[in-house]
C-alpha cells in the first residue's frame, strides 16, 4: 500500500439534518465500513444533533463517567461510541462535532500521535482563519490560548480509518458536571473547568454563530482538499437505523464496560 | 478496589478489582485511552485476573503484555500503566 494523499481522493461532504445520539453512532460505524469495502468515496461529515446526549468512549465505565440520575433529570440520552477516548457532553448547539472516513493509505507510515494531527491540519488553518491561533496537542486534543477547544478519537476498520472530533462552541459547564464525574487524576489538566461557567472557546473567541464557524471548516476543507456535496445513501442509511435501534441502543453495549 | 493512573503523555487508566484467596479477582480496566482491536479490553482482564496479589508492577506488566497479541494498538495506554493503577487499587496509594 502506497501512502496517498488527501488530493489522490475525491472528497465528500455530508452535512444533513439533525439526527438522533443513537444513530450518529451508528452512522460512524456504517459508513467507516463503507469508506474501507470500497463503496463509498472518502467523507467529511458535519453532525447535528437533535437531542442533548453523553457520548462515552469505548473504554470508560458507564458507572464511573456518568451520574445516570443527573442525566435523567436533564433528559439526556447516554451513548457510547465505537472509539476510544474521553465522555463528550452534547447539547444541540452547544459543539461542533465532524467524523472523516479515510482510507488508511492516507495515514501509512504514520506514528499515532502523527495521525491524529495530520487530520486535523484543515481544522487548524480554519481556526486561524477565524482568528485563533490553535496547535494540536498531543495525545488528541487541540487547544488554544482561550484553553482546550476539541478532543479527537480514531478507530481503524479495514481498510479504512475514522477520525472524528468534537469542538466546543458554548458549554454550560455547570451542566457538564452534574451529568459528567470528572475523576480527580482527570482534573489535574481540565482545571479551569472546574471554575468556568461556561466552556466556550470558539463562541467566544470568533463572536460568529456555530453556523458561521462551520461553514467556515468547510470552505477551508474544500479548498485545501477538494470537497463535493453528498448524502447519506439509502441502503446506509437503512443500516444504520437498523444498528441505531439494536446495538446502539442495546444495554449491554451501554454497559460493556460498567 | 479502585486505582486511577494517568501516566506523563497518556490517558486516564481505571482499574477496579476484588481480593480473593490473595489472588486478584472481578478485574475490570476502563479509561479514556485507546485500544484496538477492542476485545483486547477482555484479554488484558483476563490476564490480570488470578495474579498474586503480592505481584510487582513488573511482573503485572509482563502478564498484560504476554497476554496481548502482537498486533495490538495501544495508544495513551501500556502494560506499565494498567500495572501502575493496579498497584494502586491493591494499595490505596494516593496520586503520586
Amino acid at each position: 500500500m502506497m501512502r496517498t494523499d488527501w488530493r489522490d481522493h475525491d472528497w465528500r461532504l455530508i452535512h444533513t439534518i439533525p439526527q438522533s445520539p443513537s444513530l450518529h453512532m451508528a452512522l460512524d460505524d456504517v459508513l467507516t465500513h463503507e469508506v474501507g469495502a470500497g463503496r463509498r468515496k472518502p467523507t467529511l461529515r458535519i453532525w447535528e444533533w437533535a437531542a442533548p446526549a453523553v457520548v462515552i468512549g469505548r473504554f470508560q465505565s458507564l458507572r464511573n463517567e456518568v451520574d445516570a440520575d443527573a442525566a435523567e433529570r436533564y433528559g439526556i440520552e447516554v451513548v457510547r461510541r465505537v472509539s476510544g477516548g474521553g465522555a463528550m457532553f452534547i447539547e444541540p448547539g452547544n459543539t461542533i462535532t465532524y467524523s472523516i472516513y479515510a482510507p488508511q493509505s492516507l495515514i501509512k507510515g504514520l506514528s499515532f500521535q502523527e495521525a491524529y494531527a495530520f487530520f486535523d491540519e484543515w481544522v487548524l488553518q480554519a481556526l486561524g482563519e477565524l482568528g485563533i491561533k490553535a496547535w494540536y496537542q498531543p495525545l488528541n486534543d487541540i487547544t488554544s490560548e482561550g484553553g482546550k477547544i476539541a478532543g479527537a478519537a480514531q478507530v481503524h476498520r479495514g481498510g479504512a480509518v475514522l477520525h472524528h472530533v468534537t469542538m466546543a462552541y458554548d458549554i454550560d459547564a455547570a451542566k457538564m458536571l452534574d451529568v459528567l464525574r470528572i475523576g480527580r487524576e482527570k482534573l489535574s489538566d481540565k482545571g479551569t473547568v472546574s471554575a468556568a461557567k461556561r466552556v466556550d472557546p470558539l463562541r467566544s473567541q470568533t463572536g460568529l454563530p456555530r453556523e458561521a464557524v462551520i461553514e467556515r471548516m468547510v470552505a477551508t476543507f474544500r479548498r485545501l482538499h477538494g470537497l463535493s456535496d453528498d448524502a447519506v445513501r439509502p441502503d446506509e442509511q437503512a443500516r444504520a437505523e437498523e444498528l441505531a435501534l439494536g446495538k446502539f441502543s442495546s444495554a449491554t453495549w451501554l454497559a460493556d464496560v460498567a | 478496589m479502585h486505582g486511577e493512573y494517568k501516566m506523563l503523555g497518556g490517558k486516564l487508566v481505571v482499574v477496579d478489582l476484588e481480593v480473593r484467596d490473595g489472588r486478584l479477582a472481578d478485574v475490570r480496566l476502563s479509561g479514556d485511552f485507546f485500544l484496538e482491536p477492542d476485545s483486547a479490553l477482555r484479554t488484558i482482564n483476563a490476564a490480570l485476573e488470578d495474579q498474586p496479589a503480592q505481584a510487582t508492577e513488573t511482573e503485572l506488566a509482563n502478564a498484560v503484555r504476554d497476554a496481548l497479541p502482537l498486533d495490538v494498538m495501544m495508544y495513551g495506554l501500556s502494560p506499565e500503566a494498567i500495572a501502575v493503577a493496579v498497584h494502586r487499587a491493591l494499595h490505596g496509594e494516593a496520586e503520586a
